[in-house]
């Protein structure tokens, strides 16, 4: 899932300065499951906002809503209209639903209330560690599933650099080394004769270098 | 005038379970063991308690708010107080993003039925606050 998480309050509160009526938008899907930006995270930052100008002796109008998702047309359609009503729309979706909102709901202005952060999964309650990077061409079936682009700190495609000390990454101890993972799960596999093949030079284009990606499945288009 | 009153006698909300909170708010007051303007709110176990409820008690009207919950090895529900903690931490966090003092809010431990460290937390809180800027002015 997309992983997020809410922004500093201070930064939230600069947004809106001087605004007195906005809406704290949630989304029931990703940042709902990674705590971010559901219900609850709604009820918190629009309570917490309401605290903050409180202590600055402003008034403001908190609203709170939760779309089942803002990645979808037809759940904005309501939007449209009633976004206009306030100063401005907190979403707290990831930066997809605030994207896809301002190019939507015209005349309607929104905020980011979360920073996106990565794709994810989910360790334990609370825990939520990067997996995939989104590179429009997967290797993972070279690689034992353990992603090379997401989880090397320096996207490596041949093999580990030569700070892989103990099975970890040069960058933090805590870190463990991707490729000694990669290369632990062939040799468990018995698929070492995937190491042995050089992986050409990456095209990055699919990873969006070549601008803004588009999917078009042609038998969906209406 | 309001900002005076606010000081010295701060509305203070506590949030206990069953087993922390077995005499009631009015009791308190009519021994005068607690201010008129303390309030307590009884949860079937404190690791019922979200954030937003502490957030909104400060938000609408307390000046502190303070949890009691189970001692932590003895919580009638094993881990209902330890997770209460943790949202007052994490309320902890937020008032501190906001400037606010963390201070306002905080967690006790009590044994069963022991009415007494309610009482202390209540008078521990009211002293933490009173000189404190009101939030509600
Ligand atoms: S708007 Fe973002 S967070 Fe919400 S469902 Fe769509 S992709 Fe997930
Ligand atoms: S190789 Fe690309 S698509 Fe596959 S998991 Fe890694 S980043 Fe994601």
């Amino acid at each position: 899932m997309i992983i997020a998480e809410r922004k500093p309050m201070q930064e939230i509160l600069g947004m809106t300065a001087g605004m007195k009526k906005v809406l704290v938008l949630g989304c029931r899907g990703c940042v709902a499951v990674c705590s971010a930006g559901g219900d609850k995270e709604v009820s918190i930052l629009s309570s917490a906002l309401r605290l903050g100008r409180k202590m600055s002796g402003e008034k403001i109008e908190v609203l709170e809503e939760t779309y089942v998702r803002q990645c979808d047309p037809e759940y904005l359609e309501p939007l449209r209209e009633s976004g206009k009503d306030y100063d401005a729309v907190i979403s707290m979706a990831c930066g997809v639903g605030v994207n896809f909102i301002a190019d939507c709901c015209r005349g309607v202005r929104v905020l980011p209330g979360v920073n996106t952060t990565f794709y994810g999964a989910n360790l334990s309650s609370g825990e939520w560690k990067e997996m995939c990077a989104g590179c429009g061409s997967c290797v993972l079936h070279l690689t034992g599933g353990l992603c090379p682009v997401a989880r090397c700190a320096k996207s490596l495609s041949n093999g580990p650099c030569g700070g892989s000390v103990g099975g970890k990454c040069e960058i933090n101890p805590d870190v463990p080394c991707v490729w000694q993972g990669i290369y632990d799960k062939l040799t468990y596999l018995r698929q070492e004769q995937n190491l042995r093949e050089i992986t050409p030079i990456r095209d990055w284009r699919p990873a969006g270098h070549g601008g803004p990606r588009r999917r078009i499945r042609e038998d969906l288009l209406s | 005038m309001v900002a005076e009153m606010s000081i010295s006698d701060p509305k203070i909300i506590a949030f206990c379970c069953n087993y922390t909170a077995s005499v009631d708010a009015d009791a308190l007051k009519a021994a005068g063991l607690v201010s008129e303007n303390f309030e307590l709110v009884r949860l079937p176990c404190t690791g019922r308690l979200e954030v937003v409820q502490i957030l909104d008690a400060l938000d609408n009207g307390a000046e502190a708010v303070f949890v009691t919950g189970c001692l932590v090895d003895e919580c009638h529900n094993l881990t209902g107080s330890r997770r209460a903690s943790k949202r007052v931490q994490y309320v902890k966090g937020i008032l501190e993003e906001l400037d606010i003092d963390p201070g306002r809010v905080e967690m006790f431990f009590a044994g069963r039925g022991e009415t007494e460290p309610v009482v202390e937390a209540a008078r521990e809180m009211k002293g933490r606050v009173t000189g404190m800027e009101p939030i509600h002015k």
